[in-house]
């Protein structure tokens, strides 16, 4: 088995070269937390923007095929619920958009990729937001996801050392291999040796 | 918003929000920021793929924005959030058990959480301030953070194997194969 994540942090400093802050990272995997204020429309709209993203696959073909996000969420935070003194119990004025992700790759290169190749996906799901600057062009859209996240202060990954091309790669392998393992010794020597050729050629890319 | 939005194949997304108690924030923090040096208490939870704790200390107002009234928390809000394998109820059930020698330092710092920081009354706190997910997205939500890992270790030890057995005979290769790997 692949050893758990018990690692430390990087102790790259403050912020790394590729801009992510240091508690954001964990081996390869990266957070990162952006909350967003969204004006009043948006909290009809974004519960069927998101039931439909859910329901039609292609929708987020795309997010699929970058290839860089492990897991990523948007959440929209209409109260807070109530625990007592010294908290308020009040109703917020406005709902906001809880969003993360888990990437790997670096801070700078993420939000370009999202930019360049989800602009429309970007746009309806911030569309809503107060400041949302578009997409396009990446500088002002860069510096208002900056002045809304939030670095983590503690981030876990259970396979660090994992991108997200090595895991479904990894995966990929094990479904190949399995057909493999099955059939290896009712095979004579040279119906293997064939099938292990046709097997690292099929898994290659994911090796 | 339902609970059905929390779940991408088998994976699930959980996440609370609790108030954090005034005077707390900073040694949270600290606490919260050090949890590395002896490796993350995560890794106890093994039906966990990622997690993070944020500390959120307010809104951000921006008066250009168009806003037309300013929006401020009360207190600063602990967020926790973790892509886990599973349903949210049994992982809840493990984590205040595994979790609950940190789970003093860190929720225990938190406005309303029981004096029990564990089980049942953990667990109910957490639910509480649970917020649901408007959209989760998993890129691999059909394995197991168990499948992903174990999957990583036999890549690895496919290309290994494929590295050391260049050259092999058949026969040779088939037999090395079958001690590599074994047969099912």
């Amino acid at each position: 088995m692949y050893a758990r994540a018990m690692g430390k942090l990087p102790s790259a400093g403050p912020v790394t070269a590729t801009g992510t802050a240091s508690h954001n990272i964990h081996g390869h995997a990266i957070a990162i937390t952006v909350f967003s204020t969204i004006k009043w429309w948006g909290k009809a709209v974004l519960p069927v923007l998101f039931a439909v993203t859910k329901r039609v696959p292609k929708l987020t073909e795309t997010l699929v095929q970058l290839s860089f996000i492990h897991f990523a969420r948007w959440s929209v935070i209409k109260e807070l619920p109530y625990n007592g003194e010294p908290q308020t119990k009040r109703k917020l004025r406005y709902p906001h958009m809880y969003f993360e992700s888990n990437f790997n790759g670096g801070w700078e290169e993420y939000i370009d990729a999202f930019s360049h190749i989800l602009t429309s996906g970007m746009a309806a799901f911030w569309g809503s937001s107060y400041g949302f600057p578009k997409a396009l062009p990446t500088a002002p859209f860069k510096k208002y996801i900056q002045v809304n996240e939030t670095e983590a202060s503690h981030y876990y990954s259970a396979y660090p050392d994992a991108t997200i091309t090595m895991i479904k790669g990894a995966l990929d392998v094990d479904e190949k291999l399995a057909s493999l393992k099955r059939d290896a010794a009712k095979l004579d020597p040279a119906a293997f040796g064939t099938a292990y050729q046709r097997f690292l050629t099929e898994a290659q890319r994911s090796l | 918003m339902s609970s059905k939005n929390n779940v991408n194949g088998q994976a699930s997304g959980f996440q609370s929000m609790t108030p954090i108690r005034p005077g707390e924030e900073h040694d949270l923090r600290a606490y919260l920021e050090a949890m590395h040096e002896n490796g993350s208490p995560l890794a106890r939870l093994p039906r966990t793929h990622m997690a993070r704790f944020v500390i959120v200390e307010n809104f951000h107002n921006d008066p250009s924005w168009g806003q037309r009234k300013e929006e401020h928390l009360d207190l600063w809000y602990l967020i926790f959030t973790s892509n886990l394998d599973g349903d949210i109820d049994s992982y809840l059930d493990e984590l205040c058990e595994a979790l609950a020698p940190e789970a003093r330092e860190i929720w225990g710092r938190c406005v309303g959480c029981p004096e029990e920081t564990k089980g049942d009354a953990l667990k109910a706190y957490l639910k509480h301030n649970q917020i649901d997910c408007g959209f989760f997205y998993a890129a691999y939500g059909s394995s197991t953070a168990a499948e992903v890992e174990a999957a990583l270790a036999q890549r690895d030890q496919v290309i290994a194997f494929a590295t050391r057995v260049q050259g092999l005979s058949d026969e040779e290769l088939q037999r090395s194969f079958l001690a590599e790997f074994g047969t099912t």
